[in-house]
């Protein structure tokens, strides 16, 4: 009984493969080394799906080519000879091997389908864990676009190696029963035929050569007109606005003209192509006729063999193909995983190392290279002259890049020598570059928060005219550049960490707001320590004190008041 | 700051993408062949031609059976043997030249409508471009006509193949005994029932499935591109789990399409299994009965199991067939958007002076955003546009550069009304630099050349030096042949603004308004950006939305906005001392910059 359920178990496994649980463990990747590691991986994840979608797949090719040969035999036994008995007993058969083929057809596929996508699934979720890895991604190939298109095109990329391997399975399994049944009819025609096809084969992917690179040129032209399409839809009211819309148009039509050409190139040295290939096929196909008619005529073998021969002849050439394709296929896997093992390999950006640790109880102080301290518990302002240095002073608070050994000091520990997690708990940097995820205002302000800090946060950052309950879209599209820049503002005031870092955080609103701005910032974070880096003296008037940064290097120390009066180098950068 | 349009605002909201209907896009299509009929007819003539010859090997194959039955010998079979020959050379050359032939009419059809797709998007009226771009509808737009190309170039030939094999191979059996083409019919009622209960249950669970891949890489965008902020708020985790859970929810979708689909083939297989079973049977009987040949017998047979796979092909594609005619319908929907009409006898603006009379508009009937506003800006004055946040700037701005139709009252350019001035000759007139900002893809002088197409290399080094944008500019690695945009070299927020304004320049319209242009760029770029406003904005009738009050300082007239209506009006010295409205704007704002 047991083993009876065991065996219904198993069946509805395969006839209705299901998707991972949520809580179900992905594999990890230990070492991926290059891309064969990636490709090994994506075996071993996938072997149970491989195993069982090849084996079902080989049967349906085996059934495929046993229908020609059922045709065959009941030409022979039933229809030659009057015999409905063996009519019935044909048709049953034919029945069977239908029976056979659909259903291993169901299991084959659906297996595979699940090979592809397990292994495509599994690689995005730990290239998703790669790209939010706490040591964050270093390397030239981490683009945002690069990790997208990773991870898009290039997970499932390595899926389609499994599903080439399926496909070779189940090509031999059609090919052993043809070549089983051509050698029981007449082991010469069953030669004749199996010889014959690798050559034709092989002539068939030397002539392939012209569409292969017609095509290559094709897609390449036609992903360019997509791009440029693309790209100047986006900046549609920049065209717009500037009246640019009709040169705009003739240059895609330039580009466009340009793709339909190499389309029409690729598309005539297909059907050349093709041609070849129907003359080819068809001249191979009358000489097997014909050897099969003399070798009927000499009655060595029926006439229902005659249409077995040639029916299997022609169901043979599929799975020939089948095996040239898989090996393309293979090809352009092997080219993803080595894409996926790149950005799973990459470098991280910051040393790791420590023990996680709570963040500090009371106020804390920090050590910014070169030579910025920060008092516990003070408003500090840093004015950089350049960006650049702004960005580089952001960069190395979020742990971003590393400092030098023993000169990014929190509460005078060594930051590099910390736990990467534990130190972004401690000190939380809110970017000048607004990242608001897809939810609501809500979601976003308490993303990092108790629900009870909401209206506090908002109100602070001056955002308590925005309903909490607004949808924020993709890159916060639904709001305003101002909206957008107050909502993370109040997720980071939400978030109350013992050191927060604000970016120019009031770059895009209006100067009454940025007043209320200042006075809600200088409120939420009494007594907690606080850099705001900035230039804008609304922001400025609010703190303890500013380090004014020149050349990478501070320069000039005192209150926003007193730099005034007296650096006249400092009124030149604050005041626009 | 912009008055953020409220999300239900109708001008805005990502709504009504224009699908045109099923006859429309018929009509359209048809109109597309017709300019192509020659070599379309031409094509399909070949086609049905070199696929008929393909139609004689079965048949052929069982003339030999027949012959081997009666004992004729082996040189009997030559001759028939010649005729496979030659039937495959002929098949082999007309197909090609068909199938060429064909290609290239679908080609050409899918690069007209492709071009006129997007020529016509890149060409609407700025109303319909904001209401449109919006909700990235265009961008999808795009994407359809990607599966447009597809289905006309691929998937069509494949099922003109597949109807034409079909038809023939059916039309083949009738040649060789009706009574065996009646037993092939067998297979088609299994086959409509397969295919209509695809159509019933397949097409909504592919919507969700699309949807469900959607929002997982919408998941995966705003994860890798927030990953810093992520990583920042300790959100690593549950991004993570997210992530996870969206991957999964994709997967079974895709698990589940691939059940409907090998269940429809399954039924497929069962028309193929009774149209061959009724073959032989009724072979078997025509055979006893010496109505029929036993090669007669076999060819039907044959000709049958050659067409499994084009009924796969027929019926499994069907499916996206019908994908393919929702994307044209958009597509054709995009392509085919009305020309607003142009004035016949464009009026001829007396200068390019600016006057808003009694203009009032609503994004919702109902909750107007201004009220009767009246403004006049004679040419070549600078107007700076003030007031807290949601005054009705950024909408005024809107009225003035065309965006919008006030719902009441009107604007004259030189004193000729807006619609009056016709599309093309406003575009030339007035220049509009938004917030929204976008570096075009390529070398940055066809970014610039966008703005002036003829312009030399040094009329693009005289504009970027007016925004003080060359000096960098010339520092790129390639000057100005640098690739930026998209792939290419990443500009700086201030950088990209210059590019704006650089363009300005370059398309050098007599009345130029700036709405936020310097918004993003942060602390020091904003002064960088001033100095190349002011640069750009000398001889021009300018309207400037004042984001920082510094730009409103210099201009000849400031307006103070203030809950849609105009609060006050003058010099920066004189209403600085009216201790109005715009005196404490100054105050909040002078008050931590001292002069």
């Amino acid at each position: 009984m047991r083993t009876v359920r065991r065996w219904t178990a198993t069946f509805r496994t395969l006839i209705r493969p299901a998707a991972p649980a949520d809580d179900a463990p992905v594999t990890p990747l230990t070492d991926p080394g290059g891309g064969r590691a990636v490709v090994r991986y994506s075996l071993r994840t996938g072997r149970r799906d491989l195993i069982a979608s090849g084996t079902f797949t080989a049967v349906h090719q085996a059934a495929e080519t046993a229908v020609p040969i059922a045709i065959g035999v009941i030409i022979d036994h039933a229809v030659a000879r009057h015999d409905p008995a063996a009519l019935l007993i044909g048709l049953a058969g034919l029945a069977a091997v239908f029976g056979v083929l659909t259903f291993s057809m169901r299991i084959g596929l659906r297996m595979g389908v699940r090979g592809i996508e397990g292994t495509a699934h599994a690689l995005r979720v730990l290239l998703t864990r790669r790209v939010l890895h706490p040591r964050g991604i270093a390397g030239e190939d981490t683009t945002p676009g690069n990790l997208l298109s990773v991870a898009a095109t290039d997970a499932p990329g390595v899926g389609f190696y499994n599903s080439a391997v399926r496909r070779i399975i189940g090509a031999i399994g059609a090919l052993v029963v043809a070549t089983v049944a051509l050698m029981t009819v007449s082991p010469p025609l069953g030669l004749f035929i199996l010889l014959g096809l690798p050559p034709w084969l092989w002539l068939m992917r030397r002539l392939a050569g012209p569409v292969i690179r017609h095509t290559g040129a094709q897609r390449a032209t036609a992903a360019d007109a997509s791009h440029q399409a693309a790209d100047y839809l986006r900046g549609l009211r920049v065209l717009a606005g500037i009246g640019a819309g009709t040169t705009a148009a003739r240059r895609f039509h330039h580009t466009s003209d340009h793709a339909r050409h190499a389309a029409v190139r690729a598309a005539t040295a297909r059907a050349v192509y093709d041609g070849v290939n129907t003359v080819l096929t068809g001249v191979f196909l009358a000489v097997v006729a014909l050897f099969a008619g003399i070798l009927a005529d000499h009655g060595t073998i029926s006439v229902g063999q005659v249409v077995m021969a040639v029916g299997l002849a022609a169901s043979l050439i599929a799975p020939f193909a089948t095996i040239t394709a898989a090996i393309r296929v293979v090809a352009a896997a092997k080219v993803s995983a080595e894409r996926v093992a790149t950005v799973l390999g990459a470098p991280y950006a910051t040393a790791g190392g420590g023990t996680p640790a709570a963040p500090p109880e009371g106020p804390v102080g920090l050590d910014i290279p070169p030579g910025i301290a920060v008092r516990p518990g003070e408003l500090l302002g840093v004015a950089a002259g350049d960006p650049a240095d702004a960005t580089r002073i952001i960069d190395l608070l979020a742990r971003r890049t590393d400092p030098p050994p023993g000169t990014l000091l929190l509460g005078g520990a060594d930051v590099t020598g910390m736990d990467p997690v534990s130190v972004r708990a401690a000190v939380v940097v809110s970017f000048h570059h607004t990242d608001l995820f897809t939810g609501s205002v809500a979601d976003n302000v308490l993303a990092a928060a108790p629900p009870d800090r909401l209206a506090p946060a908002l109100a602070a950052a001056a955002a308590d005219d925005i309903r909490a309950d607004a949808p924020v879209s993709e890159h916060g599209l639904s709001l305003s550049s101002g909206q957008r820049q107050r909502v993370a503002l109040a997720r980071a005031l939400a978030a109350d960490p013992p050191v927060l870092v604000l970016h120019d955080p009031t770059s895009a609103v209006d100067a009454a707001t940025e007043a209320r701005v200042a006075a809600g910032i200088r409120t939420a974070r009494a007594g907690r320590t606080t850099i705001l880096i900035t230039t804008s003296p609304g922001l400025l008037a609010v703190t303890d004190r500013v380090t004014v940064i020149h050349d990478g290097h501070p320069t000039a120390d005192g209150t926003h008041a007193a730099l005034l009066s007296t650096d006249p180098a400092y009124r030149d950068l604050v005041l626009r | 700051m912009t008055p953020a349009p409220p999300p239900d605002d109708p001008a805005t909201a990502p709504g009504t993408a224009p699908t045109a209907t099923g006859t429309e896009t018929r009509r359209a299509i048809a109109r597309l062949l017709r300019a192509d009929r020659v070599r379309a007819a031409l094509a399909l003539v070949l086609l049905v031609a070199g696929l008929a010859a393909a139609m004689a090997a079965p048949r052929v194959l069982g003339h030999m059976i027949d012959l081997v039955v009666d004992r004729r010998g082996v040189p009997s079979l030559v001759p028939w043997f010649a005729v496979l020959l030659g039937a495959a050379l002929v098949q082999g050359a007309l197909t090609a030249t068909g199938g060429a032939l064909i290609a290239a009419v679908g080609e050409r059809l899918a690069a007209t409508l492709r071009e006129r797709t997007i020529g016509r998007a890149l060409r609407l009226p700025l109303t319909r471009a904001e209401s449109l771009s919006a909700g990235g509808l265009l961008t999808r737009v795009n994407e359809d006509m990607t599966t447009v190309s597809t289905a006309v170039t691929e998937l069509a030939p494949t099922l003109i193949t597949a109807a034409i094999t079909t038809v023939l191979t059916f039309g083949s059996i009738l040649l060789l005994d009706w009574r065996l083409a009646l037993a092939a019919l067998c297979c088609l009622p299994p086959q409509v029932i397969a295919l209509r209960w695809l159509l019933r249950t397949a097409l909504p669970a592919q919507r969700r499935s699309r949807e469900a891949a959607d929002d997982r890489t919408r998941h995966l965008l705003d994860t890798v591109h927030g990953a810093d902020t992520a990583r920042a708020f300790g959100l690593t985790g549950r991004r993570a789990a997210t992530a996870t859970t969206r991957s999964r929810r994709s997967m079974a979708w895709a698990l589940r399409i691939s059940m409907l689909g090998t269940k429809f083939y399954g039924r497929l297989n069962a028309g193929e299994l009774l149209g061959l079973g009724a073959i032989l049977a009724a072979g078997f009987l025509l055979v006893r009965g010496d109505a029929a040949s036993i090669g007669a017998v076999s060819a039907a047979a044959l000709y049958f199991h050659r067409l499994f796979d084009t009924f796969n092909i027929l019926l499994g594609e069907f499916n996206e067939a019908q994908s393919a005619m929702i994307a044209t319908a958009r597509v054709v929907g995009v392509a085919t958007l009305p020309t607003p009409e142009e004035p016949r006898a464009t009026a001829t603006p007396a200068d390019f002076s600016i006057s808003v009379r009694g203009a009032a508009h609503a994004y919702v009937p109902g909750r107007p955003v201004l009220h009767d506003v009246h403004l006049d800006i004679p040419q070549g004055r600078h107007v700076a546009l003030v007031g807290p946040s949601g005054a009705g700037k950024t909408t005024l701005a809107a009225l003035i550069a065309g965006i919008h139709t006030p719902t009441a009252g009107s604007v004259h350019i030189g004193g000729v009304p807006l619609d009056a001035l016709g599309e093309a000759h406003r575009r030339r007139t007035v220049t509009l630099i938004s917030q929204e900002t976008h570096i075009f893809a390529g070398t940055l002088a066809d970014d610039l050349r966008l703005a002036a197409p003829h312009a030399e290399d040094r009329d693009l080094v005289e504009a970027l030096d007016r925004t003080g944008a060359w000096p960098w500019v010339r520092a790129l690695p390639d000057g100005l042949g640098t690739r930026v945009g998209e792939g290419g070299r990443r500009l700086t927020a201030t950088e990209t603004q210059q590019i704006a304004l650089t363009r300005l320049v370059l398309a050098d319209p007599p009345i130029a308004i700036l709405d936020e242009a310097t918004a993003d760029a942060g602390s020091a770029g904003a002064r960088v950006l001033d100095r190349a406003a002011a640069a750009v904005l000398t001889g021009r009738t300018a309207l400037v939305v004042a984001h920082r009050l510094t730009q409103a300082r210099d201009a000849d007239e400031i307006i103070v906005l203030e809950d849609g209506r105009v609060a006050e009006r003058g010099t920066h010295a004189a209403l600085a001392a009216a201790g109005g409205p715009y005196a404490r704007l100054w105050s909040a704002w002078s008050a931590t910059r001292p002069d």
